[in-house]
Order: C-alpha cells, then sequence, then structure tokens
C-alpha cells in the first residue's frame, strides 16, 4: 500500500509541474487567461469519489499549498483551503466507490465550479478583485469547468486504475 | 453551557475550528507586505523551481518549433521590415553617440555626486521563465534567477516588447513575478503606482498608471491634468519619478482620453504593449545599488 500511496502522490506532483510548465503551451493564446486549468484538483475529485475523502482533504491542503507557495502573489492559503475543502464536501455528498463516468464528470463539473466559487470567496473577503461574481462566472469558472471536463476523461482511466490498485491493496492489508 | 461543552467534546468539529482560525491567520499574514520568505518556503520553492525548469524549457522548445513552422510565410516580410529598421537604427545610433558624449561632458561640468551620475546605469539580465499560472485573482509566474543571483523584490521585468510586472517574492534560486494585469489600487499589496510619461512629451505630460481593468483588458492611467496634451495613439512609457520603476519602460499606447472621476484631471485607457502569455525568457532591470 506504502508503494501505490507514494505512487499517487508522485503522480500529482507530476500533475502540479505538467500544469505550470506545459499547460500554457497547448493551451491557444486567445483562451490564456480564461482557463485556469487544474490538474491536480481533478484527481483529487476521483481520489474523493472512488477512495476517501480524509485522504483527499490531506492531498488537497498540502497540494493547494504548494501552489500557494509557488506561486506567491497575494496571499498564502487561498488554494490550499479551496481545494482542501471542495475536495472534501464533494467527497462528503458523492463518495461512492462504483460511481460510473457521466457521474463522475458530473461531480467533476461540479467540484470545479464550487472550487472556483470559493477561491473567489476568499478573494472577495480580503477585497482583491474587483470583477463581480456573473462576470468572473461567465469568463473564468465555465470555460474552466469545459476544460476540466475534456482532461478529466483523459485523466480517467489512468487514475482509476490506479486507485483500483490502491483499494486491493488496502484491502489485502485489512485482511491480513 | 453543558450542551457547549458537548459540542466542543466532538473531536472533528474541534479540529474544523481549529484549522478554521489558522488559516486565516496564515492568510491575514502572507498579505501583508513582507521583506523575506521563512526557509520552509525557499526549500519549497528552490526545489519545486528546479523540477519545472526541466519541464518548461522542452515544452517551450517543442511548442515553439511548430509555431516556427506555422510562422515561416510571415518571416520574409518581417524580415524586409525589420531591414528598415535596422537601417534607421545605424543612422540613429552615430546620433545617439554624438548626444551621448556631449550628455557626459556637461554631467562632468556639472557638479554631480558618484550616486546621481550611475543613477540610471541600468543592467538587464535574462531570466527563464520556469512556469507560470493564469489564474485571474493571482497571475503570476516563476523565473529561475533568485536573490543568489542579486534579485530584489520590487525590481522591474519586462519582454522584449514593454513592462510585464515586478518581482514580488524571492527566494535563493527562483522568484516570482507579479504581473501588471495584477495592479489594483485597493490591494494593499498591490504593486505601486507607475509614474508615467509619453514619449515626445516627456516634461509636459504626467500621469500615474494606477490598475489594470480585468474585464476590458487595459490599464488606467489617472491623475493627468487638464491641459495634458495626451492624445490618441501616444505611446506611453514609465518616467522614473519616484524611483521604484526606472525610466523608459514602454508600458502601452493610448487608446483613449477620458475626463476623469472628479471631473479635474483627466483619465487615459492604454493598451498594454507587452502580451501576457507565452514567455521563454524576460528581462530583470537591475537598477544601480543605492548607498545605505
Amino acid at each position: 500500500m506504502r508503494a501505490h500511496r507514494s505512487v499517487l502522490v508522485l503522480l500529482l506532483f507530476l500533475l502540479f509541474i505538467l500544469q505550470g510548465a506545459v499547460l500554457p503551451w497547448i493551451i491557444p493564446n486567445s483562451w490564456e487567461m480564461r482557463i485556469v486549468p487544474n490538474l491536480v484538483f481533478i484527481v483529487l475529485l476521483f481520489i474523493t469519489v472512488y477512495h476517501h475523502r480524509h485522504t483527499a482533504l490531506m492531498l488537497g491542503l498540502s497540494f493547494g499549498m504548494l501552489h500557494d507557495i509557488i506561486f506567491y502573489g497575494r496571499i498564502i492559503g487561498a488554494h490550499s483551503f479551496a481545494m482542501g475543502v471542495s475536495a472534501y464536501l464533494i467527497g462528503l455528498i458523492f463518495q461512492t466507490p462504483r460511481a460510473p463516468l457521466p457521474l463522475m464528470m458530473t461531480i467533476l463539473l461540479l467540484g470545479s465550479w464550487l472550487e472556483d466559487s470559493i477561491l473567489f470567496g476568499i478573494y472577495s473577503i480580503f477585497k482583491l478583485n474587483r470583477e463581480p461574481y456573473n462576470w468572473e462566472l461567465m469568463n473564468h469558472m465555465l470555460p474552466t469547468m469545459l476544460i476540466h471536463f475534456a482532461l478529466g476523461l483523459l485523466l480517467y482511466i489512468p487514475v482509476r486504475r490506479q486507485l483500483e490498485k490502491l483499494k486491493n491493496e488496502t484491502h489485502k492489508e485489512e485482511k491480513a | 453551557m453543558l450542551k457547549l461543552f458537548k459540542l466542543f467534546s466532538n473531536k472533528r468539529l474541534f479540529i474544523l475550528l481549529i484549522t478554521l482560525v489558522l488559516f486565516i491567520v496564515v492568510m491575514g499574514f502572507s498579505l501583508g507586505t513582507r521583506k523575506s520568505l521563512s526557509w520552509p518556503e525557499n526549500f519549497v520553492r528552490d526545489t519545486t523551481g528546479f523540477v519545472q525548469n526541466l519541464f518548461y524549457k522542452p515544452a517551450g522548445f517543442v511548442a515553439g518549433l511548430f509555431e516556427d513552422i506555422g510562422n515561416l510565410k510571415d518571416l520574409a516580410e518581417e524580415n524586409e521590415r525589420l531591414k528598415i529598421i535596422a537601417a534607421q537604427y545605424t543612422r540613429e545610433k552615430a546620433e545617439y553617440n554624438l548626444i551621448k558624449a556631449d550628455n557626459e561632458h556637461y554631467k562632468r561640468l556639472w557638479d554631480l555626486t558618484q550616486a546621481q551620475r550611475t543613477k540610471y546605469n541600468y543592467e538587464y539580465h535574462y531570466a527563464q521563465v520556469v512556469s507560470l499560472t493564469t489564474e485571474p485573482s493571482n497571475n503570476s509566474l516563476v523565473i529561475d534567477l533568485g536573490s543568489r543571483d542579486g534579485v530584489k523584490p520590487n525590481m522591474s521585468v519586462i519582454s522584449e516588447k514593454g513592462l510585464v510586472g515586478i518581482i514580488s517574492q524571492v527566494s535563493n534560486f527562483t522568484s516570482t513575478v507579479k504581473l501588471l494585469t495584477m495592479m489594483d489600487s485597493s490591494d494593499p499589496n498591490s504593486q505601486p503606482p507607475i509614474a508615467a510619461t509619453v514619449i515626445g512629451k516627456i516634461d509636459q505630460t504626467f500621469g500615474m498608471v494606477e490598475r489594470y481593468d480585468q474585464q476590458t483588458g487595459r490599464l488606467i492611467m489617472t491623475r493627468i491634468d487638464e491641459k495634458d496634451p495626451i492624445t490618441e495613439g501616444d505611446t506611453v512609457i514609465s518616467s522614473g519619478l519616484g524611483g521604484l520603476y526606472p525610466r523608459g519602460l514602454t508600458i502601452g499606447t493610448v487608446e483613449s482620453v477620458e475626463v476623469g472621476e472628479f471631473g479635474l484631471t483627466k483619465t487615459a485607457v492604454i493598451k498594454p504593449a507587452a502580451e501576457y502569455e507565452d514567455w521563454k525568457q524576460l528581462l530583470i532591470v537591475f537598477t544601480p545599488e543605492e548607498p545605505q
């Protein structure tokens, strides 16, 4: 189980690197300022639905903190909070290890909207954004949701397989 | 009262509340101005920066290759244009050298201190972009120069087209650049406004580039005098007054001039010169060390 868990963390780290370093090159220029891809969060949603919400919460808090520290422009802790809490809440409501693909995709859309909204909320509490929610929703959140949907479809099979392995080993360990 | 205690004996709720308070404290703490980063932050930034560096360069190279193939057609045209500019440049360079020599001569005659003399000797250092985030409320990128290379917070960062942003946080080997798109006069931690003027009317025009309008993607320059000759199409540059921003950095072109909030001043809408996407390299402007 240990081996698989560390594989999972490494995978998340790799995705984090990819989303900062490679995705900007792939996204067309005209869309670049509107889309905020968050690969780590997509995988977190898979984890929270198929595995357990507590794992997702801890991973969300730590990877959000990583993002906050690396791209420290204004405040530290916003992403950490948003990713952790939204992954946990989604898990609390939808944790079903046998969820089929369509349900999972719906959850993905919901989750990415929830995370962006929490982020927006944090920034508004500290008065760091001037734009109204409607505008943000139309210009950033909806395009991001669509991209997350596409990326989620891409990641679905490999991530689910990985989680399946993780679960099998957990079972074995419990039996032993 | 007993009920309250019972509520708090619930471990999960207790942890939840503690974390919530902790988060608010951390956010509030990081919101203020900070001179340097703590060592865990430094460590995390530097190690991740190293890995990101391994990925960004090859990705940029591949993307650049495809772009180059796509751009092949425009190249001949661009070449033509550049040749004309180069010819003009060589002509002007001779003139510039003459004027510069003259200027230095006069400066020597004029009684200036050493610090005043070297005030405008800027150095430009190339920095490799390592990764970036396009989030609207926190638009920043990471470059591979850090405090080891002499980078300090609040240095200006430019691309070949114009001013991009300023350095917000520095660790040993990497630093974070806060883009101009995050400029906001109501944010206590934002870049300070840029004292700006216009090419060709340097001694007549003055204003402050104060914030970036996310919805239209334009910079707003305020506090321009009513009698100011600023018009559409002028190229806005930093004036160097105030000391934080070096002088002569291109900011953008004026798109429209309106009457300001209270009717006593004018406000200009500026189209930024730099595009906020796809960077490989940026230049950091090192200003000469000020004697303490």
